[in-house]
């Protein structure tokens, strides 16, 4: 939605450009690298983190229902519990999100069966 | 009542016993009789107890058969009344004429009807001007699901948008506006084809289909996203082919639809990406066509890439005639763990026109988030936090180029009811066509349902 707040017509340089670029970019840098237990997957020469799992979880051959929900679902949205709807709701949700997120038909259905399986009344 | 005789019978034999030989016996009784016929009197005594208590015993299972006689008998009543009323009822119903259903083979929908979507409301306030709460948005999904197959949706835009009109210039008074943000009909022909028809959001890029309120983490749009229309009328096939079973996937898109229009303007002519229904003065023959294809890929949980390359072309029309229009869409999104992620879009469009060639407006968006979540710090309020910042440029081919730079934050009260912030520096080159103002803040709460 665009912001519609009244504004000046007037223009301005700001001086903080590149500032606000380096910024930005030194602080995302510094926070993902600050992440613990945070390594790309497949870097086996990366130092695991003390106490924490050196590796994030690797892909399965095949994957469960709720692997494939963390996977799919909270790339565009933050996560939905499977108590807050119904099966049937679920059912009209996931057909609904298949065509949104073009997700393949047989993924959709173990991730719908997971909500199902762990939804509420 | 055979008990009862018996008991009569032993009394009077018992009396006459003692009638006949009493005379005879007074004088030679000796105390070993008289203690032994004592004894067999008190036996008989005990006997008559118990016969006694046999015959109580025996009247009340004759007052409990007589009960259930009773209640069978009712019972009996009841069921020859039912009979009678329904040999009445078979009787009345032989009389109507009987209803023949149309053989329909197709399986009987089993409807489900559900409401999703979401609500913003925004203060924001930019340099030189007031602060304002500028706008109340109410964006509800309609989903109505016929059967496992089909699924008809239905989102719309309603906003309360204060001293603005639909551009965003000062009008002096309150608008409320209602837009069919799209309606659709999904059909799931199979497992690799999905047949859409109405009002569709394009898949030109990701951020139409992915661009509700809550799901945005910076309030306002991408800025290039005005080259680019919204949602379309026509008709589309999509799916998706999995690789392997780790998630890994092609996806497609192709569709067409009436494409763009021009506003309504008989003296000029300006190209309206969304007025393609219905204008008849603006009307042209020929549909845009159009499609997207993406790889994802992801190896491991929340570690994932994904890239597309989509596109539409076609005519738009003015009085004067019919002139092309084209864009081009590269996509890219990067999640590298739960709390972090860059993704954004190139476009570029090409717009024929009648006394200037073609221009070329473009711009680009590039978007990274962190949660703070990511720190691993056990403080409840850093965890909720994820900073966002993006650079987004469009460059109208006229003269004028834009950059923005934002930088803010989501506060996630639930995962559903989101607090953001965000203040923006704009860099303006040449002419101001939107007046921008050089920076300005926005707050928003946002919420999914």
């Amino acid at each position: 939605m665009k912001v519609n707040i009244p504004l000046s017509p007037h223009s301005q340089r700001v001086p903080g450009r590149f500032i606000f670029l380096g910024s930005l970019i030194a602080i995302l840098v510094t926070l993902f690298f600050a992440t613990p237990g945070l390594v790309l997957a497949g870097d086996t020469h990366a130092a695991p983190a003390q106490g924490k799992p050196p590796q994030p979880k690797k892909v399965a051959k095949k994957l469960s229902g709720a692997e494939l929900y963390a996977i799919h679902c909270n790339r565009c949205h933050p996560e939905r519990y499977p108590e807050e709807f119904n099966q049937t709701k679920w059912k009209t949700l996931m057909t609904h999100m298949r065509v949104r997120a073009n997700l393949p038909a047989k993924q959709a259905t173990v991730i719908m069966k997971y909500l199902q399986d762990q939804g509420g009344n | 009542m055979k008990t009862s005789k018996t008991l009569i019978g032993l009394t009077i034999i018992g009396c006459s016993a003692g009638l006949l030989f009493t005379p005879s016996l007074q004088a030679a009784v000796s105390d070993e009789d008289f203690n032994a016929l004592k004894a067999m009197v008190l036996k008989q005594g005990q006997q008559l107890d118990q016969l006694q208590k046999q015959h109580e015993q025996d009247q009340a299972v004759h007052t409990l058969d007589q009960q259930q006689i009773s209640a069978l008998q009712q019972q009996l009543q009841q069921t020859q009344a039912l009979a009678t009323n329904a040999a009445v009822k078979a009787e009345a119903a032989s009389q109507i004429q009987p209803v023949y259903p149309v053989p329909n083979p197709a399986p009987r929908a089993t409807h489900d009807f559900l409401v999703t979507g979401d609500a913003e409301v925004q203060y924001g306030k930019a340099t030189g001007g007031h602060g304002t709460f500028g706008l109340a948005d109410f964006a509800p999904i309609f989903l109505f699901r016929a059967n496992d197959n089909a699924l008809f949706e239905a989102g719309f835009d309603v906003t309360l948008q204060n001293n603005v009109d639909a551009n965003g210039n000062p009008t002096g008074d309150k608008k409320t506006g209602v837009d069919l943000s799209f309606a659709q009909l999904d059909y799931l022909l199979n497992d690799y084809v999905t047949v859409v028809a109405g009002d569709m959001l394009l898949p030109l890029g990701t951020y139409s289909e992915r661009a509700a309120g809550w799901l945005n983490k910076i309030p306002d749009d991408p800025l290039v996203r005005d080259y680019l229309p919204g949602s379309g009328v026509g008709a589309q096939l999509r799916g998706a082919l999995p690789v392997g079973e780790a998630g890994q996937m092609l996806t497609y898109s192709v569709y067409g639809v009436n494409g763009p229009s021009s506003t309504n303007d008989a003296h000029a002519g300006r190209l309206d990406l969304n007025g393609n229904v219905g204008d008849t003065p603006n009307w042209h023959a020929n549909p845009s066509g159009g499609g997207r294809i993406g790889w994802f890929y992801p190896w491991a949980l929340h570690y994932d890439l994904e890239l597309g390359i989509s596109g539409q072309t076609g005519e738009w029309s003015d009085y004067a005639g019919s002139y092309a229009w084209s864009a081009a869409v590269l996509d890219a999104a990067v999640h590298l763990s739960p709390y972090f992620e860059v993704k954004g879009e190139y476009v570029n469009t090409w717009q024929q026109i009648d006394d200037a060639g073609t221009l070329h407006p473009s711009g680009v968006w590039v978007q990274a988030a962190y949660k703070l979540a990511g720190l691993e710090k056990d403080l409840p309020v850093i965890n909720n936090l994820e900073l966002v910042g993006r650079y987004d440029n469009e460059n109208d081919n006229q003269g004028s180029k834009v950059d923005r730079y934002t930088a803010g934050y989501v506060y996630y009260l639930s995962n559903t009811l989101l607090f953001e912030g965000d203040y923006e520096w704009f860099l303006v080159h040449g002419q101001n066509p939107n007046g921008n103002a050089p920076g300005s803040f926005v707050l928003q709460l946002s919420m999914g349902f």
